[in-house]
């Protein structure tokens, strides 16, 4: 949407402040990354129409992209409440359950989200990971109680590993190319969440939805700028900023992010994200 | 009538490959110089390259990785590289097989300009 498009959408919502036009206008902000208007045009839009899901999806998603998860997450039950089977807001809350790995939560949902859109190839590959995550919990509950009743002191230790070792399957996809230096990959859909991958810091936070919900945009208006200069589809993109080298590229139906420190050449940059984009493109059709 | 950028945009063009470049306003799109082939779009390229860089200098910023630098985008009939300092944008247009390295440099060295 063109700056043209925001600005008659604006003239209509103040002409008119009670009309839907701040559906397609906070979407448009959000996409172009202003958040803050976003979010004041979503949710004083959402205080005028609260009978409608989709002004609770758009501020859920918003909410997302500001960090905001349990604000994001009371919004899609809203959501839900108001359209049972709304499929965003039930992918969502998959992704939200996911992340805080409620494993089973995620399962229903995604799989919910699934049937109401088939076409959709992140959460056909999230559903297969929650799932075979599912079965190793399964699995591993089986061996600790076998090995509770052998040995009742180690259990315990053995049960911590194992959980922790499940619930970062997703997000470990590309450890084995990026190996033990401090980068990261991350493979984003087009709503921003992240789907495989992590952003771990020193103090061991995972911020990788953070930096999914700052970065994912840059894609979007690539995507823009290259349809409208005429130079075909956007493969790659790469920026150097004080702390990091970033590169990005499509990856599944949203973007591949990789980001290195400074001192790592940029040539190097680019064929890290070759490699992440081959194994997220591998893992999605495969699931392996 | 030259002005401080008419060298650098003179220098930059004769790289094999390069179609145009650019000194853009970051906030607006504006031109402020361009050196362009016959054919570019100079106003499209400046209003979008200068949008995209803009977005990716934010983004960066927001997700606590600072200022950004050098920026290339890579699209499968042309490539646009663009660095910026003090809300003013360098960006130069060239075909996908361009000399980005070399171009890189020149780019970021040419940054004493803007300071």
């Amino acid at each position: 949407m063109v700056a043209d498009d925001i600005r008659a959408l604006s003239e209509q919502l103040a002409a008119d402040p009670s009309s839907l036009a701040f559906l397609p206008l906070g979407e448009a902000l959000r996409r172009r990354g202003q958040l803050d208007v976003a979010w004041k045009v979503a949710t004083r839009g959402t205080e005028r129409h609260p009978q409608r899901p989709d002004g609770h999806d758009l501020v859920a998603r918003i909410a997302i992209d500001v960090g905001d998860f349990s604000r994001a997450r009371s919004e899609w039950e809203t959501v839900l409440t108001l359209a049972p089977g709304h499929a965003t807001a039930q992918k969502g809350l998959g992704f939200l359950c996911f992340q805080q790995g409620d494993l089973a939560g995620a399962a229903a949902l995604l799989g919910a989200a699934l049937a109401s859109d088939p076409g959709d190839q992140s959460l056909a590959a999230a559903l297969g990971t929650v799932r075979a995550a599912m079965a190793d919990s399964e699995r591993a509950q089986r061996e600790r109680e076998t090995a509770a009743l052998a040995n009742p002191a180690g259990a315990l230790t053995q049960a911590t590993l194992e959980g922790a070792a499940f619930v970062a399957d997703a997000r470990a996809l590309f450890d084995e190319i990026l190996g033990d230096q401090p980068q990261t990959a991350l493979l984003i859909d087009h709503d921003g969440y992240v789907v495989a991958g992590q952003y771990v810091t020193a103090d061991g936070r995972d911020l990788g939805a953070d930096l999914a919900a700052q970065l994912s945009g840059v894609g979007d208006e690539a995507a823009r700028a290259v349809q409208f200069l005429g130079l075909g589809a956007w493969k790659q993109i790469v920026f150097e900023s004080e702390a990091a080298s970033l590169a990005m590229a499509p990856g599944g139906d949203g973007v591949l992010l990789v980001a290195t420190p400074r001192s790592v050449p940029l040539g190097f940059v680019r064929r890290l994200l070759e490699r992440s984009v081959e194994r997220a493109r591998r893992w999605l059709e495969t699931g392996r | 009538m030259s002005s401080p950028f008419t060298a650098l945009l003179g220098q930059l063009i004769r790289h094999r490959g390069v179609s145009g470049c650019l000194v853009v306003g970051e906030r607006d799109g504006m031109i402020v110089e361009a050196n362009l082939q016959i054919g570019v779009k100079g106003e499209a390229f400046a209003a979008l390259s200068a949008s995209l860089y803009r977005k990716a200098r934010r983004s960066a910023l927001a997700a606590g990785f600072g200022e950004a630098g050098f920026f290339e985008l890579t699209a499968d009939a042309g490539r646009v590289c663009a660095v910026g300092r003090n809300e003013l944008v360098l960006i130069v247009i060239g075909e996908p097989a361009v000399n980005v390295g070399l171009i890189r440099v020149e780019m970021l060295q040419a940054m004493e300009l803007f300071a």
